[in-house]
């Protein structure tokens, strides 16, 4: 009940006709937050104010909140238990929604079903990155639950975000070379040369500029990466 | 027939039909005998044909390794040098089994060990294997030739450390899908510089770094190697220089295949790939998002099985690469590819046999998955198809009756409707009429998995008609006792049955007790059996062992997981508490 105060969030609406100006402020909230995405939980409305007024201007900066992010928060809070009294879901095709008509099974947290094993779970999960249920606890890789060299890199205002693997890279060099390369073809929209700044999520969850770190102590500690056009970066 | 046996005179006469033919000439005639039920048959047949046939006996399969005992096993066998064992049941892989159940390696390692077996070769499904066990297998038998693990736990990277240092003549090593704790890539430095028999080497699972030189160096010295599954950590510009190293590859399974690379880098890839000339089997291709497959391309055509139930490929990306591989027989995919992928492996794979749609992460909303559509799809442009397993989102009755009149050929239908008890989305039926349908087209149909919501009369067809059916797999089905009934009274040649939140209750459960005499094991977790009527069965039949596995916090009376198998040997020595065998 808590989280839905905390982020004024219906928990039975999660995503179709979700307005994403009205509640940008929220969901961003608790990404960056870090490991607990429902970490305001338990000091209700007012420190999540807080919270949020602390990272606005990192908000701004980075504007706009990626969809894809957003829709796996949400079905993590879904999952922590909430009974599911929505009808519509069942028009959805969502694959949490393990909607069983009997009686005895009312959560939805049904294990081993489907029938996925867990290797395969693993090896999807490692694979797409993003939030995991381990069927019985939430964990979050983008936090740096894991061991995994792969990073998701996103450049703003592009859509699609690519993945690599942080460990094949030597140096800041290489690996900006690497995304230049990479995400070249967005760059032809603005060929007048704008600049572009490399940031970074770091385990902690903060967003910092990529550099100012010996490379070893990057590659430990980056978890996700963003450019950014016109040399705007985070506050801190 | 023996000429002398016919004109030999002979003091015993008769009794001596049994063994006319010299030891010798059985010995070569048996070991030409690889099946296990021809074997068994031989050994039936009489004393001398029994001990002529143990003692010819290489390689043991032991489908459920508490049936039997290592040392009943070694005592008829002497001279076995392969052992398979499959251990925890089947539904281990979906967590309903708790950890510490048991199979374990080691007590049979331990007597292997003490009767001097000859052991080169160990296949372990299920089983938990420390790495103490490892250590121990790797020296104490000097001949180990192939350890291939899979869907096992317990043991870490140490362990393979050891088995790399100290078996001198590994051929196979097979890490396949394993809880291992990986703690580090260095058990691959382990191999000697002069080591050079490894014919098989799979690691696909791993996920900590190898040294990439060691590996480098290692494909390089063994000429034999045909086997090579790199980890994800293995860059496209790496696995170039592999493929360099070992065109004679027929099994390769790629890492990282995604990086950006410079034309030159690809066209140095794409030549390696074409001096594969001999793959057959392609698996890996993770992170392929975006299309960069056409390396690949020149490898292809020999392509007998290919593996892309990693790759979150689309619909076009697929049809892509299916147009290079004539020869397909088998395909694995990702719902990623949606109908539209699936009407491409019906125009391109008339060979197909064997198809197998996984789902994609289940917690990402994805739009496309599969429906029907694709299935009847495959049906229409793949008659010879055997082998399917497909995860969807909705299903017809229709739409099942149409694939199986398509493809009458069914040996495995597996059929996994995402939603428990989701009827028919069009007609809002239940899903009795698509797998009856299965049941009496398919005649060699030997393993069923059911799903969507389903009545008793499902259960009725399948006990009627299934008439090769040897497993099947039942979750959030039926009505009534009378549908386990019905299955139990028919069914001639069933040899597994898993049950899970079913309504079958006792009645169900002891209406089956001469049945289990002839299945390998029963699985009913989550139905209604009592622990009386678990009890009532271990009484009925001793020679079974019957196993209840007990909850924290669970209602005193009611068995939520019951394990019921043959065994001749006895109650498990080493049930763990929660394990009460009745």
């Amino acid at each position: 009940m808590e989280l839905q105060l905390a982020l004024a969030l219906p928990v039975h609406n999660p995503v179709r006709g979700f307005d994403l100006n009205d509640l940008e402020r929220a969901p961003k909230e608790v990404l960056l937050e870090g490991s607990e995405p429902w970490s305001c939980r338990s000091t209700g409305c007012l420190e999540s104010e807080k919270c949020v007024k602390n990272k606005r201007t990192s908000e701004e900066a980075f504007g706009k909140i990626d969809i894809g992010d957003m829709t796996q928060t949400l079905q993590v809070m879904l999952w922590s238990g909430q009974p599911n009294e929505d009808d519509d879901r069942k028009g959805r095709k969502c694959r949490n929604s393990y909607i069983i008509n009997k009686k005895e099974v009312q959560e939805n947290n049904l294990v081993g079903w489907p029938p996925i094993t867990s290797w395969r779970k693993k090896q999807l999960h490692q694979h797409q990155g993003g939030q995991v249920i381990n069927n019985d606890r939430a964990v979050d890789r983008s936090a740096g639950g894991s061991n995994s060299p792969f990073v998701k890199v996103k450049m703003e205002g592009v859509l699609i975000a690519r993945k690599i693997n942080i460990r094949l890279y030597h140096s800041y060099q290489t690996l900006t070379d690497t995304l230049i390369s990479m995400f070249a073809q967005y760059q032809k929209n603005y060929k007048d040369g704008a600049s572009y700044a490399l940031t970074y999520q770091d385990k902690e969850g903060d967003w910092l500029l990529a550099g100012d770190v010996p490379w070893q102590t990057f590659i430990e500690s980056v978890r996700r990466l963003e450019i950014l056009r016109n040399g705007r970066g985070c506050a801190g | 027939m023996d000429p002398k046996g016919k004109g030999s005179p002979d003091a015993s006469g008769l009794a001596r039909v049994g063994s006319t033919f010299p030891d010798e000439v059985m010995q070569i005639v048996l070991a030409l005998l690889n099946s296990h039920r021809d074997r068994s048959s031989v050994s039936l047949v009489c004393k001398n044909w029994y001990d002529a046939e143990r003692f010819s006996r290489t390689h043991v399969f032991i489908g459920n390794c508490y049936s039997v005992s290592p040392e009943i096993v070694t005592r008829r066998f002497p001279n076995i040098r392969k052992v398979t064992l499959k251990g925890k049941p089947r539904f281990a892989d979906f967590n309903l089994v708790p950890p510490n159940w048991g199979a374990d390696i080691r007590s049979w390692l331990l007597v292997f060990a003490a009767r001097n077996l000859c052991l080169e070769e160990l296949r372990l499904k299920r089983m938990t294997v420390s790495d103490e066990s490892l250590k121990f297998l790797s020296l104490s038998f000097p001949n180990f030739k192939a350890l291939s693990l899979l869907h096992c736990d317990g043991f870490s990277t140490d362990g393979l450390a050891a088995i790399a240092t100290h078996c001198m003549n590994l051929a196979e090593l097979d890490i396949q899908e394993n809880d291992i704790n990986d703690k580090s890539g260095s058990w691959l430095s382990c191999f000697p510089e002069n080591f050079s028999s490894l014919e098989v080497l799979n690691f696909a699972n791993l996920r900590n770094e190898v040294n990439f030189e060691a590996l480098d160096r290692l494909v390089s010295r063994c000429k034999s190697l045909k086997v090579l599954k790199v980890n994800k950590n293995i860059s496209a510009e790496q696995l170039k220089r592999l493929l360099v190293h070992a065109p004679q590859l027929t099994e390769l399974g790629t890492g990282t295949f995604l990086q950006d690379l410079t034309s030159c880098q690809y066209s140095e890839l794409e030549s390696a790939f074409n001096k594969c000339k001999n793959l057959k089997t392609l698996s890996g291709l993770s992170e392929v998002t975006a299309l960069h497959l056409t390396p690949l391309y020149p490898a292809c055509t020999n392509l007998i099985f290919l593996n892309l139930s990693y790759s979150a490929l689309k619909d076009v990306q697929l049809a892509k690469l299916l147009v290079r591989c004539p020869c397909l027989r088998r395909l694995w995919v990702l719902e990623t590819v949606g109908d539209k992928g699936l009407e491409a492996v019906g125009s391109n794979c008339p060979m197909l046999e064997d198809l197998r749609v996984f789902p994609a992460d289940t917690f990402e909303d994805i739009a496309h998955g599969v429906t029907e559509s694709g299935f009847v799809s495959v049906s229409y442009g793949c008659p010879r198809l055997r082998y399917v397993l497909y995860f969807c989102q909705q299903m017809t009755n229709a739409a099942v009756a149409t694939i199986v009149h398509n493809c009458p050929n069914f040996t495995h239908f597996r059929l996994c409707i995402m939603n428990p008890c989701q009827p028919d989305y069009q007609t809002n039926e239940p899903m009795d009429k698509a797998f009856c349908a299965v049941v009496k087209t398919c005649a060699k149909l030997q393993r069923l998995a059911v799903s969507g919501l389903l009545t008793d009369v499902t259960f009725e067809s399948i006990g009627r008609y299934a008439k090769s059916l040897k497993t099947l797999s039942v979750a959030f089905a039926g009505s009534s006792d009378w549908g386990m009934q019905c299955v139990l009274g028919g069914c001639p040649k069933l040899r597994k049955l898993e049950i899970r939140d079913c309504p079958f209750g006792n009645a169900a459960l002891l209406s089956g007790f001469k049945k289990y005499d002839s299945l390998r094991s029963l699985w009913m977790s989550d139905c209604k059996v009592t622990m009386n009527g678990c009890r009532l069965l271990a009484k009925e039949r001793p020679w079974l062992n019957v196993e209840v596995m007990k909850e924290e916090g669970s209602n005193e009376s009611r068995a939520n997981k019951v394990y019921v198998y043959r065994s001749v040997a006895g109650p498990r020595r080493d049930a763990p508490p929660f394990v009460l065998t009745l």
